[in-house]
């Protein structure tokens, strides 16, 4: 028994894992120091996952300081414009739990529109634009540029004569658009071809 | 011969090619008035370069291309523009068919710029089904060593006869305008691949080929099987090489004409005459004179149909293309386009609705007869689920919609149909991504510009500030509250000149790899750097400024 006991052995293990210790620390910290990251790659993660319509209706001014913020702890469902899918994909990057959107969905992609003809000129809504999406100058008309416009109806508010509308952004006719299915009261054998020949179902 | 290779699948559908191909190609009756869609191949739409009321002749130019990836539009018939919209041109015929036609050409003596302008001023695109201009595929030679131009003549679709009737009436025009191809593209080989159900073309094409030069031609017959004319399958079969997922063709050194492309090729060299006109084949049991026919573009489908017979009470959809991929047309008050290869005015008892769909009972079936070996009831599943990570790792891009899987499913499920939406959604996925990272871009743009007009600000008030100290020569209490940063200052300077020389590189590459591509948002990401490490510079610049003047009193 005494034999197998022996200070010795105890001393050297212990000395061996210490010194293994100390070495990948040392090793670790160097790496770390050596390939620092200014910028944390979990919030480009984020930011790549939010609309960037930059509206703000998070409460942070555009969307990356919300990303910054959800990687600080706060809540996935602010985004609005997002809406349930953000928010799942979000929840599934974090592995956090998908809560429920707080504030109103939007139901469909719209575009900020200004009346040209009551426009008067006073340059608010452009210095609202987060990105730059109106043209103009001061005392003359000011319009959107549809392509640019993320929506984000910042605009809207600064407007002293309320000249903006918010209309859905128009798709071109060979845009996909989703496929209508039939209504669920529709059983399999109403699946007639119709009275017009054409069975218009198939497409 | 070489032997044949093959590719995976394929089903063996009942061909109802008798009816169409007995028939001798004959033209169809001018029409009094043509509409022309500005879109009828690929790519961006033309712009009209006429007004209303315009006369026009057969072959003028109506439409110019836009773009990179377009085409040019020519009248089909000589008489009056009578309307012009942002879809379409409509021409009144005078029924004088007057013509205009380019100077002809002598491909051989011809240099190679003369020929591509030609394909483009004639407005070819490919007529095989897809649409795309010949002219910018002439030119993929630019990027990829050409070797092999395959002429695609399998036409393994049933009902549709139109290659087969082109290959018949004009063997010899359409190997010359493979010839003019392969001299565009320095292909060194000229392979035919035709399915062995079409024994008058490939006994006409064997008597055209013994005085074919300068490139060889060789003949390869293959048997029927769809779908032997995918461009993919074909090239498996006659060449044994696989066109890698998400390549072309060229990738592997091939380039795929339709036959009916290389005469409009043809016709537009040697005659300079645009393409205005095509075969198309009309067939299905509700016609009482089914055939192919020379018809002129923008021809309505309607009365096309009229002057062949049609049997309207027997008639119950009309299909644009073939049974297995064309779609069933809503109105027949449409024009025939330069993809209008075949009409099929079935009756309900030839081509019955498919029954109702039933739960997939993974059988497998479709798996069998998939020719690019995917897994149809896994993509099946995931497309109704939406579930686009898994529908891209089960490589739903390549799918080729033949409708293979569609065909053999004893469910009766529209495979194809759900393919396609689930790739138009991911599409559209894509497109709005890139346009939220664009957003995104100038987001930052506005961010750092704002932040370099504010630099801006404070230095110009410094100096005033410092103007104001000099003559009065009172000692000011350091304005320096708040302990001013330097070498965090200089990081971020560093930090901004860095970024700025990255966006340089990055955008010198991308110009280099890809000259044609929009540089736009890589151009804005440049702009942002730059302002970046403006305001980076005029704050360290204060900075200094304010330190030396608190050491200096």
């Amino acid at each position: 028994m005494s034999d197998t006991f022996s200070w010795w052995g105890i001393l050297s293990t212990v000395g061996v894992l210490t010194g293994l210790g100390i070495i990948f620390g040392a090793l670790l910290g160097v790496v770390s120091e050596r390939f620092k990251r200014e910028d944390n790659p979990l919030v480009e993660q984020i930011d790549a996952l939010l609309p960037q319509t930059q509206c703000g209706q998070c409460g942070y001014p555009g969307c990356r300081p919300y990303a910054e913020a959800i990687n600080q702890g706060d809540a996935l469902n602010k985004c609005p414009p997002g809406g349930e899918a953000t928010i799942h994909a979000l929840a599934d990057l974090l592995g956090r739990e998908a809560e429920p959107l707080d504030g109103d969905a939007q139901s469909e992609a719209k575009v900020a529109f200004i009346r040209e003809e009551e426009c008067i000129g006073c340059t608010k809504c452009i210095q609202a634009c987060p990105v730059d999406a109106i043209i103009g100058a001061a005392k003359l008309m000011h319009t959107v540029i549809e392509d640019e416009c993320t929506g984000c109806d910042l605009c809207l508010d600064p407007c002293p004569v309320d000249c903006i509308d918010m209309l859905p952004r128009s798709a071109p006719l060979t845009q996909w658009q989703p496929i209508v299915t039939p209504s669920p009261e529709l059983i399999v054998s109403d699946r007639q071809p119709a009275p017009g020949g054409l069975h218009a179902e198939r497409l | 011969m070489p032997s044949a290779y093959d590719f995976p699948g394929g089903i063996y559908p009942p061909e109802r090619k008798q009816r169409s191909s007995q028939a001798t190609l004959i033209e169809a009756p001018l029409p009094s008035w043509v509409t022309l869609p500005l879109q009828q191949h690929s790519g961006q739409p033309a712009t009209p370069c006429v007004a209303r009321g315009d006369s026009v002749k057969v072959g003028s130019v109506i439409a110019n291309r836009e773009g990179m990836i377009s085409s040019n539009l020519h009248a089909s018939i000589s008489g009056t523009v009578t309307e012009v919209t942002t879809a379409q041109i409509t021409i009144e015929g005078d029924g004088l068919d007057e013509w205009f036609r380019l100077p002809s050409l002598d491909w051989r003596s011809a240099g190679r710029q003369e020929l591509l302008e030609r394909l483009n001023e004639s407005g070819i695109v490919g007529l095989g089904g897809a649409g795309f201009p010949s002219h910018i595929k002439a030119r993929v030679v630019e990027r990829h060593a050409i070797d092999t131009l395959v002429i695609n003549a399998a036409e393994c679709e049933p009902y549709i006869t139109a290659d087969d009737l082109t290959l018949r009436h004009y063997p010899g025009e359409v190997i010359e305008g493979a010839q003019i191809i392969a001299k565009l593209c320095d292909a060194q080989h000229i392979v035919i691949g035709i399915e062995d159900n079409k024994p008058e073309a490939i006994e006409a094409l064997q008597q055209a080929l013994a005085d074919s030069q300068p490139v060889p031609v060789e003949l390869t017959v293959i048997p029927t099987r769809y779908p032997s004319g995918g461009e993919r399958q074909l090239i498996k079969k006659l060449l044994d090489l696989n066109v890698p997922s998400g390549g072309l063709p060229a990738d592997v050194g091939v380039l795929c004409h339709n036959p009916g492309t290389l005469l409009a090729i043809r016709h537009a060299v040697r005659d300079g005459q645009p393409l205005v006109s095509r075969i198309v084949t009309l067939t299905g049991e509700a016609i009482a004179q089914p055939g192919n026919r020379w018809v002129r573009l923008g021809t309505s489908v309607m009365e096309l149909l009229e002057e062949a017979g049609v049997n309207h009470s027997a008639l119950n959809q009309v299909i644009q293309g073939g049974p297995m991929m064309g779609k069933s047309l809503l109105t027949l008050d449409t024009p025939v386009t330069k993809l209008t290869n075949c009409l099929i005015a079935a009756t309900l008892d030839e081509l019955p609705p498919p029954p109702a769909e039933a739960p997939c009972i993974r059988c497998g079936e479709c798996e069998n007869v998939c020719p690019v070996a995917l897994l149809p009831q896994q993509l099946h599943w995931y497309a109704r689920a939406q579930d686009d990570t898994k529908l891209e790792r089960y490589h739903l891009f390549d799918c080729i919609e033949c409708g293979a899987c569609s065909y053999v499913c004893p469910s009766h499920i529209p495979l194809v149909v759900d393919y396609r939406e689930a790739k138009s959604r991911i599409r559209l996925q894509r497109i709005e991504a890139t346009k939220a990272e664009h957003a995104k871009h100038r987001f930052e743009f506005r961010q750092a510009r704002l932040a370099r007009e504010e630099a801006e600000k404070q230095a110009r008030k410094q100096a005033r500030q410092a103007q104001q100290r000099r003559p009065s020569n009172t000692v000011t209490p350091s304005t320096s509250s708040d302990k001013v940063d330097l070498r965090g200052l200089r990081i971020a300077h560093a930090a901004a000149k860095a970024s700025v020389k990255k966006a340089e590189k990055t955008l010198a590459r991308v110009a280099q790899e890809d000259p044609k591509q929009s540089l736009d948002d890589l151009e804005m990401q440049l702009a942002t750097a730059q302002e970046n490490l403006k305001a980076a510079e005029l704050q360290l610049a204060q900075a200094r400024e304010e330190q030396s003047s608190e050491e200096s009193p």
